[in-house]
């Protein structure tokens, strides 16, 4: 009966924007736009260069009409809408491990643990920019993994392409235990300490995709890093969905280890779940059960709220050991 | 057993990023490793610690003078920022020092005492290939350097000669020189503290 009637309200219920779609289209939309933000550092300079060359009065007669004055004109109405251009281009900059927006310094862990081991001293203002993505892991778990890291983005469209070719090709499913991720995270240091904090730019996918932006329009190269994303994109397509995320990438490993009892998950409505379904487990791209309210290294990513059949899931938020809706 | 799992999955993971050490494949002599830091850099040692490459630098430069190393320089120098002379020198506006967020480069003004205070390397002349001292008036590095008078002096034929207590490594005079390779090279303060450099001024 109960499931009789879960069954009516998630076909009639549920409108063209849910939860999870809202939730899936959130986190494309961020991706790209930090994806678009690290395209613009690397840019920025260039529309510096060119400030300088139009402020020749030649030059703005030799380019009235073309696109390049009127790319020239927009992008410095966008600029000077901010602030002095030279100021806020000295503002942001970095690649996504380290990255510095409107004068606000974010630092990745994984990055301040290399220094802390290495340098065995942090200045203030990069000690502080750790409060933000600590707390955003504190507070939701591993939403960095869905919502800012570039690199995911591609591991996403690379899943994507698993399931629309599922009936065309065989891609197997395996999986390790987590013990290696916190290998390459030792590893990693032990690495750095040794040869370079360089090392993290091929070990870590969204740095590598910081380095092969920043190099491809900066400079016009194709830099090592590219490597390092193609393997891993290997590896996607070869031995699991998103096995980069879920068994290799230290960060996500560190960040779900500080997110473990997240402030605000998904919540499970257990009165309205179907007992023999497990179509949350199945389709969750980083191995957590919402069947059996387990929510370490849940990213919010909303896949479970779209395909749960009994429409029983949604995202809430955890007052005193007792889960509560929003 | 779950225990042993995790043991073996982690000595794996460890394992994994020597992997990369193992594809710096160049021997020692052949890696490239003639270039200059940024200014304000701290000593080579402490500044390999410090420096996490994250690229903030090479974002804010406006001349696009600081590049990333990569596995040409030898992988201890993988992603640091680099600054090739001879392909673009620095005009010493020490933005970079204003970014930094891991103090790998020292804060720096760019007033003239900041300028003076830079240590990026010094300039060698290389005298049998330099057109001022083949009696061929020259003087185009004397023209490109930003201490005029001070970190390069000229003599007869405008010969240039670097007072290397002057002078800052900037690199502007390698990058003007007009013959072909360079008469004037910067070589960098960890070069010449290696003492692998044998030129003399």
């Amino acid at each position: 009966m109960t499931q009789e009637r879960t069954r009516s309200t998630s076909t009639t219920g549920a409108g063209l924007f849910t939860t999870g779609r809202l939730l899936l289209i959130l986190s494309v939309c961020s991706r790209g736009g930090v994806l678009l933000l690290l395209c613009a550092f690397a840019l920025w300079t260039e529309y510096l260069n060119l400030k300088v060359g139009y402020n020749s009065a030649r030059l703005v007669e030799l380019s009235s009409g073309k696109p390049m004055r009127i790319f020239y004109e927009y992008s410095d109405a966008f600029f000077t809408m901010l602030g002095d251009p030279v100021q806020v281009m000295q503002s942001n900059g970095g690649m996504t491990w380290s990255i510095r927006v409107m004068g606000i310094q974010f630092t990745d862990p994984v990055a301040g643990l290399s220094v802390l081991v290495k340098n065995r001293h942090m200045p203030s203002g990069f000690a502080l920019g750790l409060i933000v993505p600590l707390s955003l892991a504190l507070i939701f778990g591993r939403v960095f993994c869905n919502f800012i890291c570039p690199a995911s983005l591609f591991f996403f469209s690379i899943s994507r392409l698993r399931r629309l070719l599922r009936h065309v090709f065989y891609f197997p499913e395996y999986a390790v235990n987590r013990g290696l991720a916190w290998g390459v995270l030792v590893g990693g240091l032990v690495a750095a300490m040794i040869f370079g904090h360089g090392i993290w730019s091929l070990i870590l996918p969204y740095f590598a995709v910081g380095q092969t932006i920043f190099h491809g329009l900066a400079f016009g190269t194709l830099y090592a890093t590219v490597g390092s994303i193609a393997v891993f994109g290997l590896v996607d397509l070869c031995c699991g969905n998103h096995f980069t995320c879920r068994f290799i990438c230290p960060t996500g490993r560190l960040l779900g280890f500080l997110g473990r009892k997240p402030l605000v998950s998904v919540r499970r409505n257990a009165a309205a779940c179907l007992t023999r379904c497990t179509s949350c487990a199945d389709i969750c791209p980083l191995d957590v059960n919402p069947k059996l309210d387990q929510y370490r290294d849940c990213s919010l990513c909303g896949e479970c709220l779209t395909i749960c059949p009994g429409n029983c899931l949604s995202i809430g938020l955890k007052k005193g050991g007792q889960r509560v809706d929003v | 057993m779950k225990r042993r799992n995790f043991v073996m999955a982690f000595v794996v993971g460890v394992m994994l990023p020597m992997i990369i050490p193992l594809l710096d494949k160049l021997p020692a002599r052949s890696r490239f490793r003639r270039f200059l830091r940024p200014p304000g850099a701290r000593a080579e040692k402490d500044f390999l610690d410090a420096c996490i490459g994250c690229g903030q630098c090479a974002n804010v430069c406006p001349n696009k003078c600081i590049t990333m190393a990569g596995f040409e320089s030898g992988v201890e120098n993988l992603a640091t920022p680099k600054i090739v002379a001879r392909a673009k020198g620095c005009i010493l506006c020490m933005a970079c020092t204003q970014v930094c967020p891991t103090g790998a480069l020292e804060k720096r003004e760019p007033t003239e005492a900041g300028i003076r205070a830079v240590r990026m390397g010094t300039a060698f002349v290389a005298e049998d290939i330099c057109y001022s001292f083949a009696g061929r008036t020259c003087g185009v590095c004397y023209r490109a350097c930003p201490l005029p008078g001070k970190a390069l002096r000229l003599g007869l034929f405008e010969q240039p000669h670097v007072d290397p207590d002057h002078c800052v490594g900037c690199g502007l005079c390698e990058q003007a020189c007009v013959h072909m390779p360079q008469a004037i090279r910067v070589i960098s303060t960890n070069e010449l503290a290696m003492g692998s450099y044998t030129g003399t001024n």
